[in-house]
């Protein structure tokens, strides 16, 4: 793995910064402080799956819509995006899967109203996506694919010691954690088609802080 | 107005003769009575080939945490020149001191045998050490005393011997201690460091001007991560702490010995990066001007990580400029960072000019100090 450009480095570096001040604020969040407090119950477990399943299924919707509104100058990243929309876009099911093999009832994910989090969230991912070239959205990767990577797998391990819960009943958190490494050499690739802009470089780290402020509002309004 | 101020003396104190891997639980001795199932695992984690203790082969004690911090105040004066006559202030920082009561500074002055004089205890983890010098810094620039000492110093072995495990709910129906403390018990050794600080350079040979010394405790977001004194489940909540179920009820829970959260640990290990790369972003670090770095960490496995962070966000400081003692002093916890720093003050590695940037992370709840020293 060769070095990114300083412009990508730079930029990668103020994202590094706002996603571990967002990982602080998740920890400070009621659900996952009893996650990680050993307070967590099965109802917590399927209130956090209903929580997110809206997220998780807008969010292959709003990359899509953010491909399409990417121009033909930079038709490798919109390429990039649609793949990512590809393999997103039926997570959502796996996450109903676990919430019903966690003794959940499916009409109950699915008719489930978003919370207030959710919906300032889904409202910004759309409104930005819908811009033309809505590069600064790589900044909001960043957070929703850090998430991934980083702690999805954590929360998973948690999940499974405090609740005794089978693997096929936590598959979408378990499955979200490896290929970290690829996951961040792409991202650089990705920067490296948009960089160096000094105003691309400023929306990034700025819609990645909107986007992890409204993301841990969405987790701090889940609560069984 | 305030003053300069610059590091004049710094010593190390090292108790009894590098003990090596086989030789470690001859020390500490064995709980149960068998050897530890985990510890060869904790030593290929933390690459620690040499150690330390203020324990001898039949567990008999050497010193003191306040002797050896003695000892090491005695050879930082002596580096800087000066008495003991001459010392107007003594900061002390520990993990964990001789007494529960009184404080660690009261204690070292005592086995110092000094004159009245003014002194601060610290006690927190590895950043004792920093939040003590800085105390010594502040005093010196603020014009409130002209030298000032630092010390920190720990005896953890004492904390790691069979009896404080024996009859206790952290040792399993086999007979094995719980990793999240026979992790610590192969990682954490004894000695101790002090540093001297004057409002000039001593007159011949280095000393090290201090530039900038500063703290960031991220407290509130995590809790506790290496903690002693409560049993897992309690260790976050006010009324969880030992002292209130008493000593025999909280040595049989297994609430006493030191313990480390491993799963926290990589959250707080992310949270130091952010802290350290917002200064970076900031310039108040900037790593291609570091020509030294100390770092003290107690993992290999964490230093890899930071590694990897690090060279994608142009915060890496390259590899040829780290200096560490790890391997053949062992994690000496707040003292690590004096100890470092009296090596690399002797190493005939440091020229005028140079810039020497100390990083003292603490995993106890999340804090992590700078210091940045020139070469004067």
């Amino acid at each position: 793995m060769s070095a990114p450009s300083e412009p990508v480095a730079d930029v990668l570096r103020r994202l590094t910064v706002v996603f571990t001040q967002f990982e602080q604020d998740l920890e400070a969040t009621p659900i996952i402080r009893r996650l990680t407090a050993g307070r967590f119950t099965l109802p917590d477990y399927q209130a956090f799956l209903v929580g997110l399943r809206q997220q998780v299924r807008d969010g292959a919707q709003w990359m899509a819509r953010a491909a399409s509104s990417i121009d033909e100058a930079h038709f490798d990243l919109r390429s990039t995006v649609l793949r990512h929309a590809v393999t997103e876009h039926r997570d959502y099911r796996l996450l109903e899967e676990d919430f019903v093999a966690a003794g959940g009832d499916i009409a109950v994910i699915r008719g489930a109203e978003p919370n207030i989090g959710t919906e300032a969230l889904t409202a910004w991912m759309f409104h930005e996506a819908g811009k033309p070239n809505p590069f600064g959205l790589l900044g909001a990767m960043w957070i929703i694919e850090g998430l991934g990577s980083i702690k999805a797998a954590e929360w998973g391990a948690l999940v499974r010691k405090r609740l005794d819960l089978p693997p096929e009943a936590v598959r979408f958190l378990l499955y979200h954690g490896d290929n970290d490494a690829e996951h961040i050499e792409e991202f650089r690739q990705m920067l490296e088609m948009v960089l160096p802009d000094e105003a691309i470089a400023a929306r990034i780290v700025k819609t990645a802080s909107v986007t992890a402020r409204l993301y841990t509002l969405q987790i701090a309004e889940m609560l069984a | 107005m305030t003053r300069e101020a610059y590091i004049t003396g710094v010593a190390e104190f090292l108790p009894g003769p590098p003990i090596d891997n086989d030789g470690m639980e001859d020390h500490l001795g064995r709980v149960g009575g068998r050897d530890s199932v985990f510890g060869r695992r904790a030593l290929r984690w933390n690459g620690i080939e040499t150690r330390h203790y203020a324990l001898d082969h039949r567990g008999r004690s050497s010193h003191s945490n306040a002797s050896m911090c003695a000892a090491a105040v005695r050879g930082a004066l002596d580096d800087a020149g000066l008495g003991l006559e001459e010392l107007q202030f003594l900061a002390a920082g520990t993990t964990q001191g001789d007494l529960l009561v009184p404080g660690h500074a009261s204690q070292v002055q005592g086995a110092l045998g000094a004159g009245p004089m003014e002194i601060a205890s610290f006690q927190s983890v590895c950043a004792s050490a920093l939040m003590a010098a800085k105390s010594a810094w502040l005093m010196i620039k603020a014009g409130e005393h002209d030298r000032a000492v630092a010390c920190a110093g720990e005896f953890s072995s004492r904390w790691f011997r069979p009896s404080f495990y024996d009859g206790g709910d952290l040792v399993d129906a086999k007979g094995r201690l719980h990793p999240e403390a026979d992790f610590l018990r192969f990682t954490l050794s004894d000695g101790a460091g002090a540093i001297v600080i004057e409002p000039q350079p001593k007159p011949d040979g280095l000393s090290l001007r201090i530039r900038s010394m500063e703290l960031t405790s991220l407290a509130g977001a995590f809790g506790p991560c290496m903690w002693a004194g409560a049993v897992e489940g309690d260790r976050d909540l006010a009324e969880g702490g030992w002292s209130l179920a008493g000593p025999m009820a909280s040595h049989a829970a297994g609430a006493i010995p030191l313990q480390q959260d491993f799963t926290l640990l990589k959250k707080i290990i992310r949270a130091w990066i952010g802290v350290y790369l917002q200064r970076v972003d900031e310039g108040s670090i900037v790593p291609d001007a570091v020509d030294h770095l100390l770092c003290h960490y107690s993992a290999r496995s964490i230093r890899q990580e930071i590694v990897d962070l690090l060279r994608n966000t142009r915060g890496m400081i390259p590899e040829e400029r780290w200096f560490s003692v790890l391997s053949e002093v062992g994690n000496v916890g707040s003292a690590s960072i004096w100890i470092m720093l009296s090596r690399l003050m002797r190493s005939g590695k440091l020229l005028k000019g140079q810039t020497v940037l100390c990083i003292v992370p603490e995993s106890g709840r999340a804090m992590v100090g700078f210091i940045l020293l020139e070469v004067v």
